[in-house]
């Protein structure tokens, strides 16, 4: 057992945890923050995804251990005194989302482009994202709730079904 | 994942290279993780203890020698690479072999050091690393040797490395900074995923080197050719240093066609 | 103008853009889906499975994972005297003296962690005898094929549809006869005659199955589970346990995901009896990725022979067509696949002489189910291009071969069902789809496109159909609750599972009471406690038969409400009307009274009550289906007939096969669009999972039947790189006469005839002849070289290796054959 400190969304935890824990288990176990899922285990689905110190990761690809005194940053941490964050109200409006299971790490992938390119095109939108898997959605509504975020969603970007 | 192991995190290289000297069969070293903790979890390794090396003072730094060109310390991510202005500007073959590694995730964790000590036939820095003539500097408690990424590798999953040693740094010359080059990956889908043909191409001072990854049991350099060479010339060369299977992802024979068609592919790119 | 269209005006929530109404607690992480839950004194399941596709178990030895400490239950398969299936009873909960699959349960563990459940399940011992397996169907029905179950005469199964053949491997035959088939060949001028494969996939929904099962003394049983029936689990599982219903509790929270592998029973059993075992602790089991590819079952593999007969002038005169189905080593949902897709076989066209023969077939693979579109994926991808190699055969362009022979009113189906102006229109589907690409021609720039790139564009189009299998007779139900501030809750077993439901029906709801949608709750939790009984959540069916229960208790409220406030008011019920505050007389609104004096009894002013709490009931049944002879498949199965057709536009890397797919345009006739973003939503997820199907998704074995690429790094599916650069989705709204506001499903439609519509076009581009499904860039390549396509779906040489030279002769070659040659097909025994 290792005693680890770390900071999750802004509060400080203290715990002890296994050495082979990963991060995404602690988070889940040994936190109960269950908003970060596990698709598959080995860091191909992205469902995992969260921010360690600053950089987005895959947290079933991580010892909590190297986690020690650092910051972690959670989908639980997106929403702000219960009020949905701008990339969340997109994702509302615009049908991101349809199980949710991809969703928290998809908004950690989100997040984390936005803060490096505040206006991604369209290509940069989806290799931004390509690291997690959306088997619901066929991802388009994704880019579309991207583009709307970052003030881009115009009339020709934006997509609407089509009556015939 | 089941196996209990102890986990250390030391901070200086010579407590790093004294858990190596002790225990180094036992050990597995944790760079991002990225490899070994998938290992890990199917339980293809059961090491006692995993040393983690990203605290180690200096290891994460990316470094410019006068002599030596660019030095890529073991805790140096992918995205460190591709975020990095004088690599981009230096070593543009390098940045097209990272940015095609997995996902944006993937690279924040995953390191350069890692990806060639794995030693997959399909590591993606590996034919980067081998057009541009880069060398790896191997330390252990006894001392440091610099063996060529060409005598590097020595098998599937297998490199010149003893237990006891560590990838310290990997050395990319200065000669070959800024030399014209092409990579290209050919996969399975579009999004991130591990190439079933990789090939690079890079001309320097009239020479042409190709690196190939997923044709044969380790990632191959090509050297000895000119650019001024044929392509057909090219292409027997290519052919002559690998030898490509069937498995799962494709067959052997449309690995070796396909090789073909991106060396020509990258003869075109890299011709001024 | 018509009733429909002056009715469609006075809408105000149906046909809206409703946000999603369950969205917040999928964005927040707070929703919990089953494996998020924590319940008090909960073990941890972990299974030993076999890693071989055919043994006899020899011994098992449990002595050291039970001397664990921390193992609280250790369970083999003699310990279990139940047998599960829900049309053939087959299988085991554990396998008993044999393995049937590679993958499949053989012991099972509760401890108190998973990582000592783990340890446990290491420290059990199998002793197994290597039996060679069965592997490939076509050699499963030969005369000389080891039987996958030789008790199949002694298992149960439903008499009413289905057909196993004891003393084979076939576990099911369907026959479809209709008109003359001997005639119709006669009169044609060309006899055609190819052969179109698929293999296995994964469904992957990101959420892997979980159940949470807690058997309690006195047989009371309580699962949590991430399934998409909980009616149709509580249903197998007392049947299995021999346990009566008001025993067993199904709750299942949000699901992540279910593409029809989560539409039977699964994990839960096998909970069930480690829980039991336990002493009644609950006890967790979630399945890992990779245990998803093998311990859980998979999408059939098929092998699709058609034979048309057609003049010159495109008219199709008979069509004989054989499906051989790979149900693996369980039958589960595989036989209903066969019935689902034979009497669909043809497509959406009038084929006045057809044969259809379908064959379940057991192998020692791991077993298929449903899954999106229900065997139609499968089998449009061999129509579709035998649509266009057909076309070619007889030099007619494949748009106009098409539309000539698509069905119209008046038209019969497969099963003698006649198709009227109501049933949907196909026709305007392909024409939209053909106009929206361009088909035909290329662009001035797409020609310039070709000229600098060396590159190939082609434009493919695809039709495709399906209505919903499902027993003739099945319900669903809905309850609406009023709350005392007059907002509604509304109660249904249809499970939400991505597909937009709970939004669906809450505008409908909605529309119905006429409230505000801000009034109407749908219940996210599903509770078969608490929920009215629904069938499943499948087939496409929910829209129809919920959406029109909705619709019933919605009334059977406002009728209630009704008799109430007549009485308030003194006033007849038929001189009332209501906005979404209150109920008041028509010709003197200010006489009113509040829903909310009405929600649960109302009460005068001296203090007498009356009436009650306001609970409207609505119960649904699909009307005039019928069982299929077994004969003659002849009956009335379709509750209703979704059409489409895609259109693509490829372009092709002629020297590597790489090829782009850089737009596709679909076209469904939803018959009325309930909610836009959540149908386009449908399209562009539908569509991106057929792409994965269609481009890059299968199961990869070595010859002992081992699954060589049961995770993601070599079973890979689409990327947010993936998709085409340009998609559009279109609605075409023929009304349905009997859907909620002229509604019909198109949850599973969009994944059908997507990989067909890209082969289509790549043959148009390159004239490279595909016949297998997915096409990878090497089968383009192959195609072109004019070489064998390269057949790894079960390798010669050991995991990880597969191998490098093909044998000649193992798949049949496609034959054309020119009338007027006629060629017997080989009929099965």
């Amino acid at each position: 057992m290792l005693r680890i400190s770390v900071t999750v969304n802004g509060h400080r935890f203290e715990h002890e945890v296994e050495e082979h824990w990963t991060l995404l288990r602690f988070l889940r176990d040994g936190l109960g923050m269950t908003g970060t899922k596990e698709g598959c285990g080995a860091g191909e689905c992205g469902a995992c995804t969260v921010f360690l110190n600053g950089r987005t990761v895959n947290s079933c690809l991580a010892l909590v251990a190297e986690a020690d005194g650092g910051s972690i940053l959670t989908i639980e941490g997106e929403a702000a005194a219960g009020k949905l964050s701008d990339i969340q109200a997109a994702f509302a409006r615009n049908h991101a989302v349809q199980c949710g299971f991809c969703t928290g790490g998809m908004i950690m992938s989100v997040r984390d482009l936005l803060q490096r390119n505040p206006k991604p095109s369209v290509p940069e939108i989806k290799s931004g994202i390509e690291g997690n898997f959306c088997r619901c959605t066929g991802y388009e509504q994704i880019v579309e709730a991207v583009l709307d975020v970052s003030g881009q969603l115009d009339e020709s970007s934006k997509g609407e079904l089509r009556y015939v | 994942m089941t196996v209990a192991f102890e986990y250390r995190a030391p901070a200086t290289r010579t407590e790093l290279l004294g858990v190596l000297a002790d225990q180094g069969p036992s050990v597995h070293l944790l760079a991002g993780g990225t490899d070994l903790l998938g290992d890990l979890r199917l339980g293809l390794v059961r090491p006692a203890v995993v040393v983690d090396l990203k605290k180690v003072d200096g290891y994460s730094a990316l470094s410019w020698g006068e002599d030596d060109g660019l030095i890529i310390g073991p805790a140096v991510t992918i995205n460190a690479i591709l975020d990095d202005p004088r690599v981009r500007e230096s070593y543009p073959l390098l940045v097209a072999c990272a940015h095609d590694l997995a996902s944006h995730q993937i690279r924040n964790r995953a390191t350069v050091v890692g990806n060639v000590v794995n030693a997959s036939p399909c590591a993606d820095m590996a034919p980067a690393l081998l057009c541009l003539g880069a060398r790896a500097v191997i330390s252990s408690r006894t001392g440091q040797r610099t063996v060529p990424f060409t005598e590097f590798f020595t098998g599937v999953k297998r490199t010149v490395l003893r237990p006891d040693e560590i990838l310290e740094a990997i050395v990319v010359p200065p000669e070959t900074a800024g030399a014209r080059a092409s990579y290209r990956k050919l996969k399975r889908i579009k999004g991130h995923d591990l190439g079933v043909v990789g090939v690079a191409a890079m001309t320097n001072d009239g020479a042409l080197r190709l690196g190939i990854s997923s044709c044969a049991p380790t990632p191959v350099l090509v050297e000895g050719l000119s650019a001024g060479d044929s392509a057909e010339e090219v292409v027997a060369a290519a052919y002559a240093a690998i030898s490509p299977i069937s498995d799962v992802r494709c067959s052997r024979e449309y690995r070796q066609r396909m090789v073909e068609v991106y060396v020509r592919r990258a003869l075109e790119e890299v011709a001024c | 103008m018509s009733e429909h269209a002056t009715v469609t005006r006075r809408e105000t929530t149906v046909g809206t853009d409703e946000q999603r109404v369950e969205v917040i607690g999928k964005l927040t992480g707070d929703a919990l889906y089953t494996g998020d839950l924590l319940l008090p004194g909960m073990l941890h399941a972990k299974v030993k499975k076999s890693p071989h596709a055919r043994a006899t178990i020899l011994r098992i030895d449990t002595s050291k994972a039970e001397a664990l400490p921390g193992v609280h239950a250790v369970l083999t398969g003699h310990e279990l005297d139940y047998r599960l299936g829900l049309y053939v009873v087959d299988k085991d909960i554990l396998a008993k003296d044999v393995v049937r699959h590679f993958g499949e349960a053989v012991a099972a563990v509760a401890a108190e962690t998973d990582d000592i459940a783990e340890r446990a399940v290491d420290l059990i011992e199998v002793e197994y005898a290597v039996l060679t397996p069965v592997l490939d169907p076509m050699e499963a029905i030969g005369a000389d094929a080891p039987l996958v179950h030789p008790d199949l005469g002694n298992y149960s199964y439903v008499e009413a549809a289905f057909d196993p053949q004891p003393g084979t491997n076939i576990a099911n035959i369907i026959r479809m006869r209709k008109g003359d088939v001997q005639k119709g060949f006669a009169e044609a001028e060309w006899v055609i005659e190819r052969e179109y494969t698929n293999p296995s996939v994964q469904h992957v929904p990101l959420e892997t199955h979980v159940a949470i099962v807690q058997w309690k003394a006195g047989d009371e049983v309580t699962i949590w589970t991430s399934a998409q029936s909980p009616f149709t689990v509580r249903n197998l599982f007392c049947t299995a346990m021999r346990l009566p219903m008001n025993n067993v509790r199904v709750i299942v929270p949000t699901v992540g995901g279910g593409f029809g592998g989560k539409a039977g029973i699964h994990l839960e059993p096998l909970v069930a009896c480690l829980s039991r075992k336990a002493g009644g602790r609950p006890v967790r089991l979630q399945a890992t990725r990779e245990e998803e590819f093998s311990l859980l079952p998979c999408r059939s593999a098929l092998t699709y022979r058609i034979k048309t007969g057609v003049r010159s002038d495109g008219t199709i005169t008979a069509q004989q067509m054989s499906m051989y189905w790979d149900a693996g080593a369980y039958a589960d949902y595989a036989v209903n696949v066969t019935r689902a897709s034979s009497y669909s076989a043809g497509g959406p066209y009038d084929i006045p002489n057809a044969v259809v023969d379908a064959y379940t077939i057991y192998t020692n693979k791991p077993y298929g189910t449903a899954y999106r579109g229900f065997g139609h994926v499968e089998f449009f991808w061999g129509l579709e291009r035998h649509m266009e190699l057909v076309a070619q055969v007889i030099g007619m362009d494949p748009l106009e071969f098409r539309t000539r022979n698509l069905l119209q009113p008046g038209s019969t189906t497969l099963t003698g069902e006649t198709i009227t102006e109501h049933t949907g229109n196909p026709r305007k589907c392909l024409a939209e789809a053909a106009a929206a690409i361009g088909y035909g021609h290329l662009t001035p720039q797409e020609e310039q496109h070709e000229r600098h790139t060396g590159r190939k564009i082609g434009k493919g189009l695809a039709t495709l159909h399906k209505a919903p299998a499902m027993p003739s007779f099945t319900a669903s139900s809905t309850v609406v609750k009023m709350n005392s501030d007059g907002s509604v809750v509304v109660n249904f077993a249809l499970m939400e599972i991505g597909q937009g439901c709970n939004t669906a029906i809450a505008q409908i709801a909605a529309e119905r009471l006429r409230f505000p949608i801000e009034k109407v709750k749908v219940a996210i939790e599903r509770d078969t406690d608490k929920e009215p009984y629904d069938w499943q959540t499948v087939a496409s069916k929910g829209l129809i038969l919920s959406g029109n229960a909705t619709i019933l208790a919605c009334d059977d409220l406002l009728a209630q409400g009704y008799a109430v406030a007549a009485q308030v008011l003194r006033a007849q019920p038929s001189d009332l009307d209501h906005d979404a505050e209150k109920v008041f007389v028509k010709h003197r609104p200010d006489q009113s009274v509040t829903w909310a004096a009405l929600s649960i009894g109302y009460a005068y002013p001296n203090g007498n009550g009356v009436g009650g709490p306001l609970i409207g009931v609505g119960r649904y049944i699909a009307q005039g289906l019928s069982n299929l002879d077994k004969q003659t498949g002849q009956g009335n199965p379709a509750l209703d007939w979704t059409y489409g057709a895609h259109g693509v536009v490829v372009d092709v890397d002629p020297s590597t096969g790489e090829f782009d797919v850089v737009r596709i345009a679909s076209i469904y006739d939803v018959g009325r669009v309930i909610n836009p973003g959540i149908v386009r939503g449908q399209c562009l997820g539908g569509m991106v999972q057929g792409l994965g199907t269609a481009l890059c998704e299968g199961y990869i074995y070595d010859e002992q039947g081992r699954l060589l690429n049961p995770s993601f790094t070599d079973n890979k599916i689409p990327t947010a790189q993936d998709i085409p650069e340009q998609i559009e989705c279109a609605a075409v709204e023929t009304a349905q006469l009997d859907g909620p506001f002229g509604a019909r499903g198109v949850g599973e439609h969009p994944m059908i005839s997507v990989a067909p519509a890209i082969g289509n076009a790549i043959q148009q581009a390159t004239g490279a002849q595909l016949m297998h499904m997915p096409i990878r860039s090497e089968d383009v390549w192959r195609a072109l070289q004019d070489m064998e396509p390269i057949d790894n779906w079960i390798t010669q040489t050991p995991a990880g290796s597969c191998r490098s030279e093909l044998p000649t002769g193992h798949l049949p070659l496609p034959e054309v054959i020119i009338a007027p040659t006629r060629v017997e097909v080989p009929v099965l025994h």
